[in-house]
């Protein structure tokens, strides 16, 4: 690209540090979102949607943590 | 030979010296959230920060010999230029750990090899090109991309939780931010440990006491991540409590998403080959994670401080890496050096002794920030529903 500037690599690295650092943080959140669902004080009502959706936003967060370090080490 | 190994031996003496400084220097970059928060008690939060940059140490070993490549040029490294770096940045790093102010440990490092190859070789020797691409252009990047990220997610964060009981919120974002600060620990471990390793393997090659294509012998990886994970132990608690406190008060999410950005522009950066700074980029996510929460809640005084501190960092390690070879010039040979790492030492001795008369440990490092300017005494208001800032 620029003699200065590697644009490119530029652009990779923001987008993944906001991929990382936003996205799997925002999943996180709407983990512990689901939790606070499934433990809440009506009977029978969102406990299992709120689980659900608690297990597969810890996975996500799981998977994208073990990416990166996968990433970092086989440079 | 005799001489040799004996100007070798201070050489590699100094560069584990170095890579102490550079590991309490740094305690603050993962572990700082984790303390002022109260995630971790700080003894437990430092062993952990120890264990992780140890280990991470470990598990990546390509970068070796490759500190100040393409920034000086590799005719004009000698063993007195590297040792000259290496009191530069070290003298540099005791300066600002002294003052509670976290900067960049690379770039002070990188500073006194500049300086020491400029006097000893003349100003040919320093790759202008090389600076600006590899050390200013990503200094300047990184704290502001590691901000984006940080504000980004810290908003994100307080929308999504804000109808959250606490309980679950406040256990959560814990458990959150221990993980992510510990990712921040390993990769510190990883890109901090080889910078060491780097210096230690090119003062071996110069001396020529192992080839140039040779891999970094196995005790030169074990005493260099020894020395920061050492280094990372003692914990260097001024600049903690400036991180976690001075900058802006940290929260539980704002500790989470913080470190999360820091870990994630550290990887990709690290598989993309972008040279960036550890502390630069967890300091810019501290600031971003205060702004994304409440821009007033930063104290703005104290990162325009920071920010003069990490534009003079390169020059000052670069002054001090100049003066320690000419002095060690002067008196000549393995005395020069010797007489130059005495003096470096008691200029580290003396530094130790002031910073005591006010010190910060564990005990005092949550302690109540006093400052002036700032109406920011937010610790009353914590109210779980409170969502991002405009």
């Amino acid at each position: 690209m620029n003699d200065y500037l590697d644009l490119d690599i530029l652009w990779k690295v923001l987008v993944t540090g906001l991929a990382g650092g936003a996205g799997l943080v925002a999943v996180y959140a709407l983990g512990l979102a689901g939790l606070s669902a499934a433990a809440g004080r009506r009977p029978g009502g969102h406990r299992l949607p709120g689980l659900l959706l608690a297990g597969t936003c810890f996975l996500i967060v799981a998977a994208g943590v073990g990416m990166g370090l996968y990433l970092m080490l086989s440079r | 030979m005799y001489t040799g190994s004996l100007l070798l031996s201070v050489v590699v003496t100094t560069a584990l010296a170095f890579a102490f400084t550079n590991g309490f220097h740094d305690t603050a970059n993962a572990m700082a959230t984790s303390i002022v928060t109260g995630a971790l008690r700080p003894h437990s939060a430092v062993a952990l920060a120890a264990i992780l940059n140890f280990l991470g140490a470990f598990l990546s070993l390509q970068v070796a010999a490759t500190i100040a490549q393409g920034i000086v040029d590799a005719g004009a490294i000698t063993l007195t230029v590297i040792f000259a770096g290496l009191v530069g940045g070290m003298v540099w790093n005791l300066v600002t750990w002294y003052l509670g102010m976290p900067t960049s440990s690379s770039h002070a490092l990188i500073g006194g090899v500049v300086g020491a190859a400029f006097i000893a070789a003349g100003a040919s020797a320093v790759k202008g090109h090389g600076l600006l691409t590899k050390v200013l252009i990503p200094a300047l990047l990184s704290p502001l991309a590691a901000g984006l990220v940080a504000v980004v997610g810290t908003s994100l964060v307080y929308l999504i939780t804000r109808n959250v009981p606490e309980r679950i919120r406040d256990r959560g974002f814990r458990v959150g931010q221990i993980g992510s600060a510990s990712l921040v620990s390993l990769a510190h471990g990883t890109n901090d440990a080889q910078t060491t390793m780097g210096v230690v393997t090119l003062a071996l090659i110069v001396d020529h006491t192992i080839g140039e294509t040779a891999s970094t012998p196995t005790w030169v990886v074990m005493s260099s991540a020894a020395a920061l994970a050492l280094g990372t132990y003692v914990g260097g608690w001024r600049i903690i409590r400036t991180v976690g406190k001075g900058l802006t008060e940290i929260r539980n999410p704002q500790g989470f998403s913080a470190e999360s950005a820091s870990a994630a522009l550290i990887l990709a950066a690290s598989h993309q080959g972008f040279p960036l700074s550890t502390t630069q980029v967890c300091c810019g996510s501290i600031v971003g994670a205060g702004t994304g929460r409440r821009p007033a809640g930063v104290r703005w005084g104290m990162v325009a401080r920071l920010v003069a501190l990490w534009l003079i960092t390169l020059p000052a390690a670069a002054l001090v890496g100049a003066a320690a070879w000419l002095g060690a010039r002067l008196i000549g040979g393995v005395q020069g050096v010797a007489v130059v790492f005495v003096m470096a030492l008691i200029i580290a001795l003396e530094l130790y002794v002031a910073a005591d008369l006010k010190p910060v440990n564990a005990s005092n490092v949550n302690a109540v920030w006093r400052s002036k300017p700032e109406p920011s005494s937010d610790d009353t208001e914590a109210t779980p529903t409170e969502g991002p800032t405009s």
